[in-house]
């Protein structure tokens, strides 16, 4: 039996209560009624309809606080004015108080049919996106969770097994098997790599993460973030030369999430660099913005691929890009930015090296003492 | 004198790559696969260092350890090696807070899998710093 939508109406006139009954009859419909907004609003709890027609001009409450009352109770209700007094304001009105649409009085069966149409298919439209939001939060927690225990954790233990071996047999070894260690160790490395930037992508839930956001300063998101590279940045010997201009405003953000897009370019930067090479990070003010330069002289972005890195599964030419989940790090970062209303750029020459420019927006704020307004 | 150290990890083969890299360094190792076994270790015996999982069981039993450890005042000055999954997700455990919480005077962090020059470094450097402590607090 095909589901039903259920439908009040609520209106004064019964003439009207009637016929909108009749031209709905035979279709897929259970249809209440009520001659007042009070009564009306009393249904919905228990009723619970998908769609409801209010008329604006009733005795009692009037339709205008009928629409309020019923966005309050549940506002994925579609809410349809009916009037015999149609006018542009009381059009406004109406949808103000969140009615999705208004049918002047007098109706044609046919105008009425294709509203209760179009209206359903915004409730059903409503109802699935709420539905597919839970699920794809439950989705994320398991695959979450599955992806941690399930996946690194064995990956962790052979790895850690593999560390023990090479470190064991270190003097038996000929040049060939410990060849054969490196590679083994760097192939599973980049599967850690590849599962740690999925969790990242899996955690950072960028719809959520704005309502997180306070005042916060740069320099503790980029304080964790170095800290975050350093094991990085010792194995390759390279240093990160740090400066930072003064004052820096705080701006609004998070601190968490603004630290892993900085890791993730920090990263990347280390990572294609030579061993032993620097790595300059710039942080100053520039008119109302924070803009943070970060430039390596490693091996650089090819021009064909640079308008492509923050795509999130380009993949470079060597391939390895995608491998080590470099691209994904990388569109994460810009999806984190861009949160922030902030920019990302890179520029880069092949041989030379890679500047990756942020700039973030200011907290604007109405006096600034230092400037002694 | 043969320093004694004791690990509490669920994960066996993970232990096992960790334990043999200690070996080689003639430490003497003791180990737990769940935070009661491990306590009643603590309380069996004196251990230079601990070696820490955090993320164990169903969750971050790890911590549930670290923060009785902050408590006991005769094993608060015990140097600590937390062995995280992964650096971030202490940092989703503790939000706001910097990503290394301090649990007790003398902790350090790492992420698995550790490499072992680095585990060596970090234990001998735990278990140095800690005793200097002692010698200081004298």
């Amino acid at each position: 039996m095909e589901a039903k939508s259920k439908i009040l109406l609520i209106d004064d006139e019964e003439v009207v209560r009637d016929s909108c009954t009749q031209i709905l009859a035979g279709g897929p419909f259970e249809i209440a009624t009520a001659s007042d907004g009070t009564t009306g609003l009393s249904l919905v709890a228990g009723f619970q309809p998908d769609l409801v027609f209010v008329d604006l001009k009733m005795p009692g409450i009037s339709g205008f606080e009928v629409l309020e009352k019923m966005q309050e109770m549940d506002p994925t209700i579609v809410m349809v004015v009916i009037t015999g007094f149609a006018t542009i304001s009381s059009a406004v009105e109406a949808m103000k108080r969140g009615a999705y649409d208004f049918l002047p009085k007098p109706f044609t069966p046919e105008e009425f049919r294709l509203i209760t149409r179009r209206s359903l298919e915004k409730r059903k439209l409503t109802l699935e996106t709420i539905s597919l939001r839970r699920e794809k939060e439950l989705l994320r927690e398991q695959f979450a969770h599955i992806v941690s225990h399930e996946l690194k954790a064995p990956l962790s233990a052979v790895q850690q097994n593999l560390f023990a071996l090479e470190f064991e047999l270190t003097n038996a070894l000929n040049e060939s098997q410990k060849e054969k260690f490196e590679r083994i160790k760097a192939r599973i490395e980049d599967l850690l790599k590849l599962i740690n930037s999925w969790l990242k992508v899996i955690s950072t839930d960028i719809s959520t993460l704005k309502q997180s956001f306070k005042e916060i300063a740069v320099t503790s998101a980029i304080n964790k973030a170095m800290e975050s590279v350093e094991t990085l940045a010792a194995r390759k010997n390279v240093e990160i030369v740090k400066s930072l201009g003064e004052p820096l405003p705080p701006i609004i953000g998070d601190a968490l999430s603004l630290s892993e897009a900085f890791v993730n370019i920090l990263g990347n930067a280390i990572k294609y660099s030579q061993d032993g090479s620097k790595v300059y990070m710039n942080v100053e003010e520039k008119s109302g913005k924070i803009e943070i330069s970060i430039k390596d002289s490693g091996v650089g972005i090819p021009p064909e691929e640079l308008p492509h890195i923050f795509e999130g599964f380009y993949r470079g030419a060597t391939g390895q890009a995608a491998a080590t989940g470099q691209g994904i790090g990388l569109a994460v970062s810009k999806h984190i930015i861009d949160a922030h209303n902030g920019t990302i750029t890179a520029q880069s020459e092949p041989g030379a090296g890679t500047t990756f420019l942020i700039s973030l927006p200011v907290q604007k704020n109405g006096t600034n003492p230092a400037k002694g307004q | 004198m043969t320093k004694r150290l004791l690990m509490i990890d669920d994960d066996p083969d993970f232990v096992s790559g960790i334990k043999a890299i200690l070996d080689t360094a003639d430490f003497e190792v003791d180990v737990a696969y769940n935070p009661k076994d491990g306590l009643n270790a603590l309380q069996a015996r004196h251990y230079d260092l601990l070696l820490l999982d955090i993320m164990m069981g169903r969750g971050a039993e790890g911590v549930m350890i670290a923060r009785k450890l902050r408590k006991d005042p005769k094993l608060r000055e015990m140097p600590v090696l937390i062995i995280t999954g992964m650096r971030e997700q202490i940092a989703f455990l503790f939000p706001g807070e910097p990503i290394h919480p301090r649990f007790v005077e003398v902790d350090e962090l790492v992420e698995k899998p550790v490499e072992p020059k680095l585990l060596l470094e970090k234990v001998n450097s735990l278990i140095a710093t800690a005793e200097a402590r002692k010698a200081v607090d004298k």
